[in-house]
């Protein structure tokens, strides 16, 4: 596959990647809020049947983006491999941790609202990293 | 992702039936999505306007930014899958440089004009709506094209 095709697919995915997560992070703002009092408040009167009508689409889209943001590790340089084993377990992790502690939150563990902001943001930011590191990289090789 | 690494998809009988199916259901997914939307938004621009900037005279609200939000946010999703699926088979076709790089850039392009339009709309009103429609109605189109030089390309064992 052409070097050139593959910096254009990262820059293009990199791009919506991050427009969607900006959509993402402004839509858990006007629906829910940043404190752990609005998370708590928001998940609290939802239903299980409601909380899995967000949480399985976004488990089947999400795996798909991690997928196909991770692959474009296995085209370029980084220290180690180990960071790239690092990095996907971590997003991986910060994404499940971030998509079911609403069940936790729903079920009276209140301290779960804290643990998805915790979960959400660092998703966000490792996944910014991640972006950061194709970019790069793809700049480099350019 | 073993189509994006293999040298020529055709060599491979199974992937080629694959992409041909999976590139039929994504041209009837475009479809169904702007009949969809022109079910909820309508069919011209001054319906969309009133849908989502409201409209006094007919009384109708404007709608909710949560929802115009919410909206884009699942649109998006799709939108970008389809991206990918096909501007991953796209990029090793045998297709003139410049014309791959018109296409894959012009769908790249009003895939981003649609969310930021839209939800600019506070700011610039009608122009923001209707850079959102002609960005939303771009993309399919440039998509549909693009699907449909794949199948046939695929059908011929061009790629």
């Amino acid at each position: 596959m052409p070097a050139r095709f593959v910096r254009f697919a990262a820059v293009a995915f990199g791009s919506l990647i991050f427009v969607q997560l900006c959509i993402g992070a402004l839509l858990f703002y006007l629906l829910i809020g940043f404190s752990a009092e609005e998370v708590m408040e928001y998940y609290r009167i939802k239903s299980f049947h409601g909380l899995l009508e967000t949480l399985i689409p976004h488990l089947l889209f999400i795996s798909i983006v991690l997928m196909a943001t991770l692959h474009f590790l296995a085209f370029v340089q980084t220290k180690d491999n180990g960071e790239k084993v690092r990095l996907s377990h971590t997003l991986f992790i910060l994404f499940l941790v971030d998509q079911t502690s609403p069940i936790a939150i729903a079920q009276g563990a209140e301290i779960f609202a804290y643990v998805k902001i915790g979960a959400f943001l660092g998703f966000e930011l490792v996944l910014g990293w991640v972006w950061m590191i194709i970019f790069t990289s793809s700049l480099k090789a350019a | 992702m073993k189509f994006i690494v293999s040298k020529k998809l055709s060599d491979t009988p199974v992937m080629r039936i694959i992409l041909i199916w999976m590139f039929t259901v994504l041209e009837g997914v475009l479809v169904l999505n702007l009949v969809a939307k022109s079910i909820d938004y309508g069919t011209s621009l001054g319906e969309w306007k009133s849908v989502i900037m409201g409209n006094e005279a007919e009384f109708i609200d404007p709608l909710p930014l949560s929802d115009l939000v919410l909206q884009v946010h699942t649109d998006l999703f799709a939108l970008i899958m389809i991206f990918v699926m096909i501007a991953s088979v796209l990029g090793r076709s045998p297709l003139p440089r410049q014309l791959k790089v018109f296409v894959l850039g012009s769908a790249l392009a009003s895939l981003l004009l649609y969310p930021l339009g839209w939800l600019s709309v506070t700011w610039f009103g009608s122009a923001s709506v209707a850079a959102g429609a002609f960005a939303f109605i771009l993309f399919h189109l440039v998509m549909l094209i693009a699907g449909m030089v794949l199948i046939v390309g695929l059908i011929r064992k061009r790629i």
